[in-house]
């Protein structure tokens, strides 16, 4: 089956599937056939390729968004946003809209659970670092522009992040990044993949950014979030404190 | 008198007691089947509360502490309850004052320490090791000439499997008095690679290449910004530095071997299709007497 937009490619691609599932487009290719008593996942994207077999005892498989934080190899929990700077005044509050890398999880279910099998992307990945080397963290980079509103994305590529910026101080706040914790991240897709945070500014050296549990008006879906799947995961509720400044 | 009268008067007039030695026999009589479960009893609790509250420990507290740091400190504080038992259940089971006991135990201790300081000053060490935390299971270290990975921080020592796959246990003193070097301390590392190119190289145009493929690299951190330079003009080459940072649990960044496979492989490929050759070290010779020799036009040559 060959897709020819992507459009067709997403009622292809996210969601619950049975183990006959297959989809082939431009970039992405995901195959599940038979192997005798086994099952064989194939996975193509950019070039790469993963093979593995499942046993039969699986009862589907899941596809969607995860946090972008896991490639080329899973060594940080933190998504990193820079972005053209912004002034804002004492107490304002502005939503504006960046882009970040989307990532995408295949996922067996068993006995209704869910385990992580592959996680793939269509983009480049960067690390940086956050802080110092004695004190920071190393974050996985995006650069983004700023939006005033929902940009164009590719669906596979990039997602849309409605960024509230709060400034909690008496002087004006420059931001022009932001650090996010993946542990809390609440994904949702639709037309685009989708996230809701907050960027408060409380001092020069101190904000915080939190996520916002609520499914944009059309991205009504829910993506499993991967971190949440492993068998030991502590979650944030309050966010990820920002001790190295925003700017 | 004998001495071993004198040393029972002694004990009894310590004890309290009236001045009657206790014969042996005597002794086991007075051991009741109930002081007896009283002592097993209190020394089952002690082992069954130190689970408890072990496990507690490991599921309240495993997110903060490391799991070598776990360990240690479980097991402190189930050895502390073990003894704490035997001193509330051993006087009632031998008809002994606490005082004895202490005395006992003060005796035991004092014999141990004094046939044993190596083994009490590893001991110090490694509880040392453990409050200062200077490395943990996992981290990769370099200590007294050994390096390698760190694969279990114990109370007398610790146990490093080097890059050749070699087990070195090392007494916790031995560290705790040497320095080490511990690559997984900081999130992110500094690496220095050094690529000499020839004079007549654009040495701007080598240096965009080496910035293109940092930039490439998801590895090499975008902050701190990698850093490309001449840092010298050598006799056969002009030097480039390149400096960048790596994230520290990064695995190819634990050895010499796996730095210079991720870096410089792809520098030296990318100069030379860019038509930057690496120089072999070379020497121009001329002669004072040489026909058509002459000071200036060598030195323009060169």
């Amino acid at each position: 089956m060959f897709i020819s937009n992507l459009g067709d490619v997403f009622h292809h691609v996210f969601g619950r599937y049975p183990l006959d599932y297959s989809t082939t487009g431009p970039d992405i290719t995901i195959r599940l056939s038979d192997a005798g008593s086994l099952l064989k996942y194939e996975r193509e994207c950019r070039g790469s390729r993963e093979e593995r077999y499942l046993g039969r005892s699986f009862s589907a498989i899941h596809i969607y968004p995860v946090e972008p934080v896991n490639l080329p190899e899973p060594l940080t929990q933190y998504l990193e946003i820079a972005f053209p700077p912004v002034v804002l005044p004492p107490g304002a509050e502005q939503t504006v809209y960046v882009k970040f890398p989307v990532e995408i999880g295949v996922f067996l279910e068993s006995e209704g659970k869910q385990s992580p099998l592959d996680v793939f992307s269509l983009m480049p990945a960067k690390f940086s670092l956050y802080g110092l080397p004695s004190s920071g963290v190393i974050t996985r980079l995006y650069k983004s522009d700023l939006f005033p509103e929902i940009p164009k994305v590719d669906l596979f590529r990039e997602g849309v992040m409605a960024l509230t910026l709060k400034n909690c101080r008496t002087e004006n706040a420059k931001v022009s990044r932001a650090v996010f914790d993946s542990s809390s991240m609440c994904l949702y897709y639709g037309s685009r993949v989708a996230m809701t945070a907050t960027l408060e500014v409380f001092s020069e050296y101190l904000a915080r950014t939190s996520f916002t549990d609520t499914a944009p008006p059309d991205c009504p879906n829910r993506a499993i979030d991967l971190y949440r799947t492993s068998s030991f995961a502590l979650t944030s509720t309050k966010g990820y404190f920002m001790e190295a400044g925003t700017s | 008198m004998s001495i071993t009268d004198i040393f029972s008067l002694a004990l009894s007039n310590l004890t309290g007691a009236e001045s009657e030695v206790t014969s042996e026999k005597d002794f086991f009589a007075t051991i009741s089947p109930r002081d007896v479960l009283f002592f097993v009893i209190g020394i089952v609790i002690a082992y069954v509360l130190g689970l408890i509250i072990s496990h507690h420990l490991r599921m309240r507290m495993s997110h903060r502490l490391k799991k070598d740091q776990l360990d240690i400190l479980t097991g402190f504080i189930r050895v502390i309850l073990i003894i704490i038992a035997v001193g509330i259940s051993l006087p009632g089971l031998l008809d002994l004052s606490v005082t004895i006991i202490i005395i006992c135990i003060a005796g035991v201790i004092a014999i141990i320490a004094l046939s044993s300081q190596k083994v009490i000053s590893n001991m110090v060490a490694g509880i040392a090791l453990l409050y200062e935390s200077p490395f943990a299971t996992g981290d990769y270290i370099s200590t007294g000439g050994v390096e390698g990975t760190v694969v279990a921080v114990r109370l007398f020592s610790v146990r490093i499997r080097t890059g050749e796959g070699v087990y070195v246990h090392i007494p916790n003193d031995q560290i705790y008095s040497t320095a080490v070097s511990n690559v997984h301390a900081n999130v992110a590392r500094r690496f220095e690679y050094r690529v000499g190119i020839r004079y007549q190289d654009d040495t701007n145009q080598a240096i965009a290449i080496v910035r293109q493929l940092l930039e490439e690299n998801p590895y090499v951190l975008e902050n701190p910004a990698p850093a490309v330079y001449v840092s010298d003009i050598s006799a056969d080459s002009v030097v480039l530095s390149i400096r960048a940072w790596f994230p520290s649990n990064w695995q190819l960044t634990k050895d010499d071997i796996s730095r210079t496979t991720a870096i410089l492989p792809n520098v030296k490929d990318a100069l030379e299709a860019a038509g930057i050759e690496m120089p072999y070290a070379q020497r121009v010779v001329w002669f004072a007497n040489q026909p058509g020799h002459d000071e200036s036009t060598a030195s323009k040559k060169r």
